[in-house]
Order: C-alpha cells, then structure tokens, then sequence
C-alpha cells in the first residue's frame, strides 16, 4: 500500500517534511509543491533517489535548481493514481 | 468492506480548526462502523494532556470528545514516541489509553490502512 505524501510548506518554516521522513515508507513517493519545493535546496532528501517529486511551475517560479522529478498537474494526476493511496499534508 | 482510514492529527489543541475537524471525523465515521485509526504525531500529543482548562482561552473542551472515541468503536489510538519525547512528555502525562509507537513502526502503521489524511 504505497502512499504519495503531498506538501505544500516550507520546510524551513514548520516540521511538515520532518515528520513525513520518520513515517515514509520504503516505497512512498514525495510529491512538492507550492513552499514545499524549497526542501529541494537541503540535500536531506538525497536518500530518496527516484521517489521525489515535484510541481514544476512551482520549482521554476522559485528559481530552484531540481534534483527531483519534475512533473505538471497532469503529471500530479497521474502519481495519484500510481500510488495506492494519497496523504496531504494539510 | 469499508475501506479503512488513518487520521493523523498533528496540531496543538487551540491552534485552529485542525484538532476538532480531525476528531470529528474519528467520531462520525466510528458512528458509521468505518474501520478507523487515530495517529496523534508533532504538537497533536498535546490535545492528550491531562489537566488542560479550555475555559481559561474561551476554547471548548476537547478531552471529553477525545475520550468518547473507544466508545464510537475508534480504538486503534496511537502515540508517536518522539513527538512524546521531543517535548519532554511521558505517556503517564496522557488521559487517553492509546499506543505508543517508536518511528520504525509508523511506517507500518500507515501502510496497513487504505486510506490517511492529515489535519
């Protein structure tokens, strides 16, 4: 039962995406988006070759240099129909 | 069969709408017989407290709810043991019986349920 987690905020501002690290399973992507993306800039995620992704207007409005699959909304659509199940991270 | 759902709440009690919504879909869906399960993680460990006075910030009591959970059928109650410790709390300081989980079983945990949202 893979879950696609979703975030949406900063991780330099609240404890979302540290959280979503210590209960990520072995096969659970990450998908960023929005605040989120700038958890690309931390070599924290380095660990999850493959299994980060994220929203590429929001990478590119950002001015973030991407080490993460990029993907748009039709992208998006599609990773929530690969994964069994989706949890946002409101 | 109904399809099961982990709700994992994750902020302090009187810090918006989070905690209360969170819970009140525990206990509607427990009204339901959905197979549910209930993961307090971060500053959600805080609504456990025992000993809390709401009425000290014109805030509704959320213990009273919370302790009605095993009663809608919501058993499955669980405590993230590094939220606990991150904040100096035992589970002796808590008024809801629920399980204490170290990191390595929260993964397991979300991948038994079908379904999971977090408030």
């Amino acid at each position: 039962m893979a879950t696609l987690h979703v975030l949406s905020h900063s991780p330099f501002a609240d404890n979302r995406l540290a959280s979503c690290l210590r209960l990520l399973g072995k096969d659970d992507g990450l998908l960023l988006t929005g605040d989120a993306v700038y958890a690309l800039l931390n070599a924290d995620l380095a660990h999850l070759q493959g299994r980060v992704y994220a929203l590429e207007e929001d990478v590119r409005a950002r001015s973030i240099d991407a080490d993460a699959q990029l993907v748009d909304y039709p992208g998006f659509v599609q990773l929530s129909i690969d994964f069994d199940k989706v949890n946002t991270w409101l | 069969m109904a399809k099961s759902l982990l709700i994992i709440s994750r902020q302090a009690p009187w810090s918006g709408p989070g905690p209360r919504e969170a819970l009140d879909i525990a206990l509607a869906g427990g009204a339901f017989d959905l197979p549910l399960g209930m993961l307090f993680l971060d500053d959600g460990v805080f609504q456990l407290l025992a000993g809390q006075a709401p009425d000290q910030v014109q805030q509704k009591d959320l213990t009273a709810n919370l302790q009605a959970l095993p009663m809608f059928g919501v058993d499955e109650l669980f405590v993230a043991a590094s939220s606990l410790r991150e904040r100096g709390l035992g589970s002796t300081a808590l008024n809801l019986e629920a399980e204490v989980l170290e990191d390595d079983a929260l993964a397991a945990l979300v991948d038994r349920f079908d379904q999971v949202m977090t408030l």
